[in-house]
């Protein structure tokens, strides 16, 4: 999926634990591990919002777009 | 829950199904071939005349609906197999899957086979009766089928949309 997922970065710059931050914001630590490997095919905006106010950051510190081959890339919709 | 009882008896039920086409299936087979080995004895009995070649669109129409039975087993075979497979999901508490989807498109398939093989002992019998000889067997046409055939096609389509909707959710974090 060309959307990266930078959650381990920005708890490495924290300084925080996927379990800690789980415990912060609620949600379990199995579906924060299923973000942090890329594995989930969508994000509530909740969590989201959720995961940015406990670590202080903004949602484009969180998901990157690469696009897997620039020429080949669909164009916007 | 309420409804194991329900499915485990409709597990065992369909399990006595699929034993009981294959004996069906065999035994109409054996009918099919005792009709060539004993063909003066057994089919004359049938016929309830002496053969001649008067009575041979008779003993041929009998033939054809004997094949015909044989060519539904399979078709039998398969519908109660994924049926059961879709009811073992169920009692697993995981039945919205895409495979379900599949199975209830090959359910589907298989009825319009069976239906289109209704289709072939109507036109056996019309084309092996005459007026002096009629083929003495009960056939009549319904919609029904036809209606329960097209409801799985589109229940497949409902059932697919639902499992990949909820594929969707459970990776939604």
């Amino acid at each position: 999926m060309p959307i990266l997922v930078k959650l381990d970065d920005m708890l490495h710059e924290r300084r925080m634990t996927l379990t800690e931050l789980a415990d912060r914001i609620g949600i379990t630590l199995a579906n924060l591990s299923i973000l942090k490997t890329g594995k989930a095919r969508a994000v509530r905006f909740s969590t989201l919002e959720a995961i940015c106010a406990a670590l202080h950051c903004q949602p484009g510190d969180l998901l990157e777009f690469a696009a897997p081959d620039e020429e080949t890339a669909s164009p916007p919709l | 829950m309420s409804s194991t009882p329900a499915l485990a008896a409709s597990r065992t039920l369909l399990r006595v199904l699929l034993v009981l086409n294959l004996v069906v299936g065999a035994g109409i087979a054996a009918l099919l071939a005792a009709s060539f080995l004993f063909e003066e004895t057994l089919m004359a009995g049938a016929v309830g005349e002496p053969l001649s070649p008067a009575t041979m669109p008779l003993v041929m129409g009998m033939r054809g609906i004997a094949a015909i039975g044989i060519a539904s087993i399979p078709l039998n075979h398969i519908f109660l197999t994924r049926l059961l497979a879709i009811v073992d999901t169920v009692r697993a508490g995981d039945a919205f899957v895409l495979a379900n989807a599949v199975r209830l498109q090959t359910i589907a398939w298989t009825l319009l086979g069976l239906e289109m093989l209704h289709l072939l002992v109507g036109a056996v019998i019309t084309g092996a009766s005459t007026d002096e000889r009629p083929l003495d067997i009960e056939w009549s046409f319904s919609f029904n089928p036809w209606l329960a055939v097209l409801l799985l096609f589109v229940l497949a389509r409902v059932f697919e949309h639902g499992a990949r909707m909820r594929a969707d959710l459970e990776g939604t974090v």
